[in-house]
């Protein structure tokens, strides 16, 4: 009886043998945050650039350890301008250099191209390059020098049919002259021809916007003036390729690179990458910045809920937390819990979010909501949504302590750009804003229960007359098997003021894709949406919701504003915004001047109530990591290159973070 | 013993023609027997008992609690993860929604789903398999049909299913039922291959009995404990099968929340707010516990070779 | 034998094909929205969207896709992934994560194998007694309690009591993998007791072992000799499929630890319409079934000669 038992025991050790056996094999040394101190010493402290230490006691940290979720986060694409997706550009602008960066402000400033300049107004950009910018392998061997040409090979790249699946060309064909002209002229081709161009002998590509007069020397030639054609820089579209690379691998194996297999020439070099768990990169020897601070590796571990971050940071394995809704009533409502001391906010994210109203909503048969049209059509109807609306349990669900700084009053986004004396553009726009309150920290600035009562009398009066019946059915719609927590406090949000027998706001569900399930055939009644810039001007903003116009993808999308009848009141207003953002767009000399009109022509938008701004997004923290060292871009791919961050080995305080906030606005 | 004459042990009885009935007459009745026997079993008529209560309770609950019905709740900003209390006895939900509520709906939900699988199950799978193993040419069709859906994985089809069709208490529970009643139909078939051809059912053929009656009233009677086991199986089986489905997003739909859904949500509070998972997950233990016990017992019970 | 061998083997490739076949068509039925990101979606023009989705051959007839694909597949050539990870090659990526789901697959069956015949082995000898008590109350436990909860469990007393890794890492491949391990053994441990017990009980109850009892064999070998051996017959039949399937990764675990292995893989495809990598993710596990249960035959014979293998063995 006994030697049986130790028989089997004897078995089950060998078992464990043979999973610790399978996993000893790479058992290296496991760098948890909590021993980054101990890890710091025994790696050789390079050269000049040691950063400085953190204010509050701690070492800088060499190897950060952060988190990013694997539902919307994996990497899809390793070629950069073969991508424009956030989930590989996150990482990628890790890889590759840029002519420009940005600094936490969001001000551009030199990398790759050490002076700029327009001589014309926004015609032609001229760039001078630096020289010793090399390309390099994932193990850091030399492979080419980075020159001016790259930028030229990369223009081809993008605007060639066959090579390209149409990312990042848009704005390329929008902006550079010829490029639209070249896109339409190689989708003629057949595909072994258009394989085969270069920028070599290629009469027709010589007709587009660029030029290289030699390695350091790049210019750029616009179809029309573009005064911030140079905050395209930090979008993948203006990133460069090496012809040596697309040699080595062949034109139709670029799409198909690896980790492995890419060239660097950014800070970092991708090191390993492993789907639905980690990316890690490590610095770049041959990186030519070097002045920049750096961390020796940067682990980003992949994590399925968004709730594993803060129990990754409560056993040190990462160094930053966005807290989830419980963790964070948790600690604000105890006020002896030692957490409270390191709350801190994060810094808006780059979305500005509005609510889109369909002016031709349909029914599911496919005929017109005439009584949602109607009302929609109404200006008092919809000025009653636009100040009865109250969201502040919606902020509160993200932020709980200062909800209503989420509070979006705008079409676009706060931050983007400053005038001259270094005014907020939104500013502007708020300013001419009707009824809207002062910031008191409390409540929104926005609604207005007793002047939306008041639209909504008036809306029921005119209303009834042209026989819409009551409530009138406002249609929402969600994935099915989302969380239901959302759409039911927007629900509360949307009724609580106006009352149910004025709207009610019903929660449809689509299966997969809210394109064809819901925008194609009309469905919606209005789209929560929120837009990021893609460069440095309110015309990508406003240029979404013009009439008449092939680009404005709200419009066309969202809000159906194309198929107001003619001469309807409603479609007279979108043609005065319309031709108000012309003239603003056609202002391109003076700056301010411009961007006075665009304030004027967004104003306009919303005190019509034709879109109603609703929020911004952000989240309280817990972290190691400085956000206002940060690169800081409401535009481009740049925001998490992990380059000049002041990181700290003791967790920042809420003071620290009050410290950092105040240095940054007064650097404004 | 002592010993006693002929005359003792033995009298004459007047011929009755009752009496004479009475031969090969016993009291037994199937179900009652298996009733009897079932009753033996005291934890598992505790158990039965303990989900009856459950079922019953959850209807009363929801009468008591402050929402009669789930699409009443309203959410309540300044009162969000409180722990249970005299007027939220469950506590409240991330968003400040009443938790008895939400609770007991979805187990009703839960419940609903697991029985109408298992039924439907139970249905398609004792018809198919019946057919299967009695009706020859079949088998190797059917047999092919087995191989091809049991080799596709369960979660895989869900999924697709989930996307192409959409999600919805009906078509989850049609679904689980299309795949599910295989490994009934499986366990019927060889059983039925087994009494097919046993010498009361050749005799039964010969005088020309049609199929469907010899299947009925010939071979199912000894199906009943395995079909009654399967069906026990099934039904906590639906329940989890349900809450990982819901941890993938591809549950139930918005308005049938399930004990599932409700599990879900809570894994992003339970360290901080355990009962938000507790009172789920309780219950589906306790159902799940259930019909383990009470399957088994009713399957012994059942199964015509116990009873005395 | 090999006859059989050779049918049973051509019969499993028709039914991979009839699979491969049902998927590609269920796939082919979903909108065509979920070719393109979001992005691209937002930024392409009907016309743009309709030119790259002729490109990849997606506008042409169902058949004639589906033959196309036939014939890719006859030539070895599985395609390449579009958006797991664009352009590589989709046996590329399976092989990956194939190990990692192996590696863990076999760890936690080495565990559950012997934890769950050596629990078995003990309820069975000390049957209505406190070991077996002790097992019931645990297979009930762990069939009860959902295994989202028990996990969470597993996560939460691992990291923060023992200190270990919460999730899997490449670099520390031993430690982080206890955890879902652990979790992936937790319930197999449960199921290879519960059907351990049952027909060691079942077994002792047959008229040789009162025969070898009478012969006087002591308690201990008739257990070892007779009643394990014969007991581990029924069972070993499962243990091939069990080992085969473990390739295939346990998606809730995968989640749970963020393993990079092949369950996750596959739901992840089907959400991105990648149908290169669902369909050769389907067409292998397909196989690995199909396998398993045929090594399953082949170990039962093996065990017990008397059984033989004989045509329409597939379903029992």
């Amino acid at each position: 009886m006994k030697r049986k038992g130790t028989r089997i025991l004897a078995f089950l050790l060998v078992a464990m043998m043979v999973l610790t056996a399978c996993g000893g094999g790479n058992n290296q040394k496991n760098n948890t945050p909590g021993d980054n101190s101990t890890a710091g010493n025994d790696s050789t402290p390079s050269d000049t650039t040691e950063p400085t230490a953190p204010s509050n006691g701690g070492e800088p940290i060499k190897d950060l350890v952060t988190w990013e979720t694997a539902g919307n986060r994996e990497m899809e694409n390793f070629f950069m301008i073969g991508t424009e997706q956030a989930k590989d550009l996150n990482v990628l602008c890790n890889a590759i250099s840029p002519l420009l960066e940005v600094d936490p402000h969001g001000v551009l400033q030199p990398a790759v191209a050490t002076k700029w300049n327009t001589p014309d107004g926004g015609v032609t950009w001229d760039f001078v390059l630096r020289d010793d910018v090399t390309w390099v392998d994932v193990k850091g061997e030399y492979k080419a020098d980075c020159t001016a040409q790259d930028w030229v090979t990369a223009m081809e790249w993008i605007l060639n049919y066959h090579k390209n699946a149409s990312q990042n060309t848009s704005m390329l064909c929008a902006m550079v002259v010829g490029a639209q002209d070249y896109y339409d002229y190689t989708k003629g081709l057949d595909e072994a021809t258009a394989l085969a161009l270069t920028t070599e002998n290629n009469p027709e590509f010589d007709k587009v916007g660029i030029k290289s007069a030699d390695a350091t020397h790049l210019t750029y030639t616009c179809a029309q003036p573009c005064p911030y054609f140079d905050t395209l820089c930090i979008s993948a579209a203006l990133y460069p390729v090496s012809q040596a690379e697309i040699d080595e691998k062949g034109v139709e194996n670029m799409l198909g690179m690896t980790n492995e297999t890419m060239w660097y020439s950014g800070p970092y070099t991708i090191t390993e990458y492993i789907m639905n768990n980690t990316k890690t990169l490590t610095k770049n020897e041959s990186y030519w910045d070097k002045d920049a601070s750096l961390f020796d590796t940067v682990t980003i571990t992949m994590i399925e809920d968004v709730n594993m971050d803060d129990t990754l940071y409560e056993t040190e394995e990462v160094h930053n937390t966005e807290l989830s809704e419980a963790n964070s009533k948790i600690i604000m409502d105890n006020p002896s819990d030692p957490r409270n001391e390191y709350l801190t906010e994060t810094r808006l994210k780059k979305y500005s979010y509005q609510y889109q109203l369909n002016f031709d909503r349909r029914n599911a048969d496919g005929t017109p909501d005439t009584n949602w049209n109607t009302a929609v059509a109404n200006e008092n109807f919809r000025k009653s949504l636009y100040y009865g609306i109250n969201l502040k349990t919606t902020w509160a669900r993200t932020n709980r302590v200062h909800p209503v700084d989420l509070e979006n009053l705008c079409f676009s986004m706060k931050g983007l750009l400053y005038f001259s004396d270094g005014r907020d553009y939104t500013d502007a726009v708020i300013e001419k804003l009707d009824e809207i309150k002062a910031y008191d920290g409390e409540n929104s600035r926005r609604f207005n229960e007793k002047l939306a009562l008041e639209y909504r009398d008036k809306a029921i009066e005119e209303l009834t007359a042209q026989g819409v019946t009551f409530p009138i059915e406002v249609n929402a719609w969600i994935k099915a098997g989302s969380d239901y927590a959302g759409p039911t406090v927007l629900k509360e949000n949307w009724e609580g003021t106006l009352g149910t027998d004025y709207i009610v706001y019903k929660i449809n569900e689509y299966v997969t894709s809210p394109n064809s399930e819901v925008v194609d055939p009309h469905l919606q009644s209005y789209y929560g949406s929120g837009w990021g810039a893609d460069y440095g001007d309110v015309e990508n903003f406003l240029d979404q919701i013009v009439i008449g116009r092939d680009y404005a993808y709200y419009a066309n999308k969202y809000t159906n504003i194309n198929e107001l009848p003619e001469g309807s009141e409603t479609r007279k207003l979108f043609e005065e915004f319309t031709a108000k953002v012309d003239e603003a767009k056609a202002i391109t000399d003076d700056l301010d001047a411009r961007y006075e009109k665009f304030a004027e022509a967004e104003a306009f938008l919303l005190n019509h109530a034709l879109s109603i701004p609703s929020t911004y997004e952000n989240a309280w923290q817990l972290t190691h990591i400085n956000d206002y060292s940060k690169m800081n871009a409401l535009y481009g791919c740049q925001n998490y290159t992990y380059k000049n961050w002041e990181t700290s080995t003791e967790a920042y305080t809420a003071d620290d973070y009050a410290q950092f906030k105040a240095d940054f606005e007064a650097n404004q | 013993m002592s010993k006693l004459n002929q005359d003792e042990l033995f009298r004459v009885v007047e011929y009755s023609a009752d009496a004479a009935e009475r031969i090969g007459y016993s009291n037994y009745s199937y179900w009652r027997s298996v009733w009897q026997n079932f009753l033996k079993k005291k934890s598992a008529v505790f158990m039965a008992l303990v989900f009856i209560v459950l079922v019953a309770f959850s209807f009363i609950a929801l009468r008591i609690g402050n929402y009669p019905n789930y699409a009443e709740l309203v959410s309540s900003p300044t009162e969000t993860f409180l722990t249970p209390n005299s007027q939220y006895w469950f506590g409240t939900d991330n968003i400040g929604r009443d938790y008895w509520c939400q609770v007991w709906f979805s187990a009703q939900v839960s419940i609903k789903l697991a029985l109408v699988v298992a039924i439907g199950e139970a249905i398609v799978g004792v018809i198919i398999g019946c057919l299967w193993g009695y009706v020859r040419w079949l088998d190797r069709p059917l047999t092919e049909l087995y191989n091809i859906i049991n080799n596709i994985p369960t979660v895989i089809y869900l999924t697709l299913v989930a996307m192409i069709v959409g999600q919805s208490f009906t078509i989850m529970a049609v679904s689980i039922i299309a795949t599910h009643w295989l490994v009934m139909a499986r366990n019927v078939r060889n059983l039925v291959l087994m009494y097919r051809d046993r010498e009361y059912n050749l005799a039964s053929r010969c005088l020309g009995t049609p199929v469907w009656r010899v299947l009925s009233k010939n071979i199912f009677p000894y199906l009943i404990s395995v079909v009654i086991l399967r069906l026990a199986l099934s039904i906590p089986g639906t329940i989890s099968l349900e809450s990982t489905l819901s941890y993938l997003g591809l549950g139930l739909g918005f308005e049938t929340p399930s004990l599932g859904l409700l599990l879900r949500n809570a894994r992003n509070f339970f360290l901080v707010y355990p009962h938000l998972l507790v009172f789920p997950a309780v219950i589906v233990s306790l159902i799940t516990v259930t019909f383990y016990l009470v399957g088994n017992a009713v399957s012994d019970a059942a199964d015509p070779r116990n009873h005395v | 034998m090999f006859k059989y061998t050779v049918k049973r083997l051509l019969q499993s490739v028709l039914t991979v094909l009839i699979i491969v076949t049902i998927v590609f068509l269920c796939m082919r039925a979903l909108p065509t929205d979920f070719f393109f990101t979001e992005d691209q979606m937002m930024k392409l023009d009907d016309q743009q969207k309709e030119d790259i989705l002729a490109k990849a051959g997606l506008l042409d007839p169902i058949p004639t896709q589906l033959f196309r694909y036939y014939g890719q597949i006859l030539s070895g050539d599985f395609g390449t992934s579009r958006r797991i990870q664009n352009g590589t090659s989709v046996l590329e990526i399976i092989g990956g994560k194939f190990t990692i789901s192996m590696r863990l697959g076999l760890s936690s069956m080495a565990i559950s194998l012997t934890l769950g015949i050596l629990l078995g082995v003990l309820q069975a000898r000390q049957k209505d007694r406190l070991m077996d008590h002790v097992g019931t109350v645990y297979t009930v436990f762990v069939n009860s309690v959902p295994p989202l909860v028990s996990y969470s469990l597993v996560l939460v007393f691992g990291s923060r009591v023992l200190g270990l890794p919460s999730l899997y890492s490449n670099k520390n491949i031993g430690m982080s993998s206890i955890l879902p391990v652990v979790c992936l053994a937790l319930t197999s441990i449960a199921h290879y007791a519960l059907w351990t017990r049952r027909y060691m009980v079942d077994e002792s109850t047959k008229d040789y072992i009162k025969l070898a009892r009478i012969k006087g064999m002591s308690t201990q070998s008739i257990m070892v000799k007779h009643i394990l051996k014969n007991a581990f017959v029924p069972l070993v039949q499962y243990i091939p499929a069990s080992i085969i399937l473990t390739f295939g990764g346990t998606l809730l675990v995968e989640r749970f630890f963020s393993v990079p292995g092949m369950g996750t893989l596959m739901v992840d495809a089907i959400q991105r319409y990648d149908t290169e990598v669902v369909q050769t993710c389907v067409m292998i596990y397909a196989f690995l079934g199909i396998i398993g249960v045929f090594l399953g035959d082949l170990a039962m014979t093996l065990f017990d000669p008397r059984i033989k293998l004989a045509g329409g063995g597939e379903t029992r």
